[in-house]
């Protein structure tokens, strides 16, 4: 009993210091805005200027109709995509399963600069096809378009799996009793997917909401004001504004945990008995005729959400002029070759980024497999606390993540401080990726049987064996894809680093950032490309070891 | 050993604390500075190979670099701050943030372009930058760029990220008064957008989505031009502003010697030729420049603005543009 103690209490702490500190950092400032000097006066001095300012207003519109906006975008994609792929035997299924994959490792910021070459005037598709998409890109409608299609992915898995499960069986009774195959679609096949689909764009609309790099770089030009960018615009920019900062990032905390806590609302008690002890297969749908149109269809989508916005990254890092545009004589390694004769900084960057990807990786990994572990049907004391904790951050933007620590860590009574060092970049990765981990570790816990853990500790096994013992080879499979999706996530975090990274130290995404800053577009380029090239390798690796390791 | 796991857990997490911490505390010199990132790799690197003292630097934008240095005022991390608009130094200075230091180095640096307590790293000055091959007439001065051949096609730096800008907006304000915002608002309504720091507003002119820059630093675009693309940097009839890049020593510095050894070397020769070879004008006279001199430009008058009005100046610029 004693270790399960010492490993609650453990998890307990790591998650004080990762998660709640910041908060509760950010929730006093917002009261109190003289924080930064010591003080506590004037409480709520700052709320009645802020809230009642119309620009406050302006920016929860233009926030919530953007994550609208990006929720709907999804959903055109996502559901009739994911329902063919669900329901349908769809030719070349794998590939394009992989290729919806990709926006998950194309940073946002740079799928959004890759679309301003791409789309506005004189960019590469005038250049090619003699038209251009200028102003459709640099309007709120393009912002929305943008990032809904590196979210759809969300929305297409989550509806494909979803009705894969479910499989035809039930449409197929429907069938029997005489209803038409778009009769029984719409009242059997989709209601049965509907939790799903209400989940997954209820997570779409709250990565809209929290996305920082989009907004960022197509923003100012399209007239979309968002809360993320006016954050860090509060923070980051001369004057700063600790207290509006603060405020704003409350704002913005309510609409994502208002999101997430009707995502779980949905979910729960929505479970549908779909399998049943016999094992039925699941014969997917014969196309037909359809074949081909469908196949077009996928084509398309992945054309536009994947193929077009990597060519123009591609485009950009293998220019020499900017200037001179698509032409033979205008190719050149220079930028490849700039990145690596540049003092190593590039290298250093690359490093830097590996290194805390795969620090956080194992950290986020490690807390979140305690956290689900103490929360999984023990009775732990403060296990609510445990899982409320370890999930918050699903519902926390990485500017206001970013704005705690600074605001938690900056104080001068710590005796000592990881600001100002690489360690306030883990604790921010960490936080902010930590529900990876513990969702899947949770999923796979909740299928292992309660006796094989008892058995242990009737033998004699104390509960810090029996969970490294039984417990952690059990979840190891759910636990290293978390790890991956962890890695590849934290390898491009592009707005906390920016506000955390100490002077010396640079990460992949400041690097093109900045490059980008300083109107070196195609060393930017060559660097985004370097990096989505080594994260889909370790990708491609890492699905290759486990298939080699099931099969 | 039946705790083991977890005391391994929390050993690897506070060790990866720790170690953290202890990297922070190497006796390294921390210099946050505007842009260009080029040079100061050069400096830091010539430093470095000269003095052995390793640099760490953290270079962003002049607002992103001001707003940190604030941010830490109770826990003061950098020793020098370069940034590319004077008036910072001298709000900084009579804040009273900073050290008083006068390099040997800066006896052949003009006076205007030093001060008890900063001194100019290398200068540049504000123009427009116009994409040659954009089918637009070539501009003269400022107000060419509201005529209708100039519509949609215009973009400007933020002056609230870039130093520069924001010294082009006050001269602007102090030599014209109302007649630069009404210059502002032809603009704006010509369609004239703003769009990030300046090299950021330079990157649609070189692939010719917009036609100008309006009032990009030069620099940036001398050094692209250098590359090869074809665009031009002309400086305005009417006259324009020059900024120069102030260097200064935090009060607050832990490593001040160091910080002032730096500071002589950025004033040697080897130091002012890496400011030359960045398209800079250096801010020593005796040291020779790849580029026209302030001295052959038509210059705004110059005065010192205090710190609120330049607050006002931002806040109504944001207005004029709509921005939050």
């Amino acid at each position: 009993m004693k270790s399960l103690f010492i490993l609650a209490g453990a998890t307990l702490a790591a998650l004080g210091v990762l998660v709640a500190l910041p908060m509760i950092f950010v929730a006093l400032q917002a009261v109190f805005p003289h924080l930064a000097e010591g003080s506590l006066q004037n409480p709520f001095g700052a709320w009645s200027a802020t809230l009642a300012n119309t620009a406050t207003l302006t920016l929860v519109g233009g926030t919530l109709k953007l994550g609208l906006g990006v929720a709907a975008v999804s959903a055109a994609i996502g559901i009739p995509l994911g329902a063919l792929r669900g329901l349908f035997k769809v030719p070349l299924a794998r590939l394009w399963d992989a290729l919806f994959l990709v926006p998950f490792l194309l940073p946002p910021y740079i799928a959004a600069l890759s679309w301003t070459m791409a789309l506005q005037p004189r960019g590469y598709l005038e250049q090619v096809a003699g038209f251009n998409l200028g102003p459709l890109l640099f309007s709120p409608a393009g912002v929305t378009l943008a990032m809904g299609l590196a979210i759809f992915p969300v929305v297409y898995f989550a509806v494909s799996r979803s009705m894969a499960a479910t499989g035809a069986r039930m449409a197929d009774v429907a069938r029997v009793f005489g209803a038409g195959p778009w009769r029984a679609f719409l009242r059997v096949t989709l209601p049965l997917a509907l939790p799903a689909i209400a989940a997954s764009l209820l997570l779409a609309f709250t990565l809209a909401i929290e996305e920082y790099g989009v907004p960022a770089a197509l923003g100012s030009q399209a007239g979309v004001a968002v809360l993320t960018t006016a954050i860090e615009r509060r923070l980051a920019d001369w004057p700063i504004d600790l207290p509006g900062a603060a405020l704003l990032s409350l704002v913005l905390v309510a609409l994502a945990l208002t999101a997430y806590a009707i995502q779980r609302a949905v979910l729960a008690g929505r479970g549908f008995e779909t399998t049943t002890g016999k094992p039925a297969p699941l014969a997917p749908g014969k196309l037909g005729a359809w074949r081909l149109p469908v196949a077009l269809l996928f084509g398309a989508v992945a054309l536009i959400a994947v193929a077009a916005p990597l060519a123009s990254m591609l485009a950009a890092a293998f220019t020499r002029h900017v200037s001179a545009g698509l032409s033979p004589s205008n190719l050149t390694l220079a930028n490849f070759a700039a990145l690596f004769d540049a003092r190593g900084e590039a290298w250093e960057a690359l490093s830097t980024s590996l290194a805390l990807a795969t620090g956080t990786a194992l950290l986020a990994g490690a807390v979140g497999l305690l956290a689900a572990w103490c929360v999984a049907g023990r009775h732990v004391p403060g296990a609510a606390v445990i899982d409320g904790l370890a999930l918050l951050p699903a519902a926390l933007p990485g500017v206001v993540v970013g704005v705690g620590l600074i605001l938690a860590w900056n104080q001068p009574f710590w005796p000592a401080t990881p600001y100002g060092t690489w360690g306030i970049l883990l604790l921010s990765y960490t936080c902010l990726l930590l529900p990876y981990p513990v969702r899947y570790v949770s999923a796979a816990l909740s299928q292992i049987g309660a006796n094989l853990e008892a058995a242990a500790r009737v033998h004699g096994a104390s509960a810090a064996r029996a969970l490294r013992r039984i417990v952690l080879p059990l979840v190891l499979p759910g636990l290293a894809a978390a790890m991956l999706m962890v890695f590849a996530v934290a390898s491009r975090e592009l707005v906390t680093s920016l506000l955390l990274a100490p002077a010396g130290v640079q990460t992949v995404s400041i690097y093109v950032w900045r490059q980008f800053e300083q109107g070196s577009v195609g060393e930017g380029m060559a660097m985004a490309a370097v990096a989505v090239a080594v994260s889909l390798t370790l990708m491609l690796a890492a699905t290759l070891l486990r298939r080699r390791q099931t099969a | 050993m039946t705790y083991a796991p977890s005391s391994k857990l929390l050993a690897t997490l506070f060790m990866t604390l720790t170690f953290g911490l202890a990297s922070g505390q190497a006796k390294a010199l921390t210099v946050y500075t505007a842009g260009p990132g080029g040079l100061i790799k050069q400096l830091a690197a010539g430093f470095h190979e000269k003095t052995g003292i390793k640099v760490d630097v953290f270079q962003a934008t002049t607002g992103k670099v001001m707003a940190r240095l604030e941010a830490e005022a109770a826990n003061p991390r950098a020793d020098i701050l370069i940034s590319a608009s004077w008036d910072t130094a001298q709000d900084l200075d009579q804040r009273g943030w900073l050290m008083p230091y006068e390099s040997p180095n800066a006896a052949q640096v003009p006076a205007r372009f030093k001060a008890p307590t900063y001194v100019a790293q290398g200068i540049s000055a504000l123009g427009i930058v116009w994409n040659t091959q954009s089918g637009t007439p070539e501009p003269r001065d400022w107000a060419d760029l509201t005529g209708p051949q100039f519509k949609q096609v215009v973009t400007m730096p933020d002056p609230a990220l870039s130093g520069a800008s924001l010294d082009l907006l006050l001269g602007l304000q102090n030599a014209q008064g109302d007649a630069a915002w009404k210059l502002f608002e032809t603009l704006r309504d010509n369609g004239m957008t703003i769009s990030g720091p300046n090299a950021q507003a330079l990157t649609p002119v070189l692939q010719g989505a917009k036609a100008a820059v309006f009032g990009a630093v030069d620099y940036v675009s001398y050094a692209s031009v250098e590359k090869g693309e074809s665009i031009k940097v002309i400086f305005p009839s009417s006259g324009t502003a020059i900024a120069p890049r102030p260097m200064m020593i935090l009060k607050t510095a832990r490593q001040a010697d160091e910080a002032r050894k730096f500071i002589d070397y950025v004033l040697s020769e080897d130091g002012q030729r890496a400011v030359a070879d960045a398209w800079l004008m250096p801010a020593r006279q005796d040291v020779a420049a790849k580029r026209p001199l302030f001295k052959d430009l038509a210059l705004l008058p110059e005065t010192s603005v205090s710190s609120a009005s330049r607050a006002d100046v931002l806040t109504r610029f944001g207005r004029v543009f709509g921005q939050h």
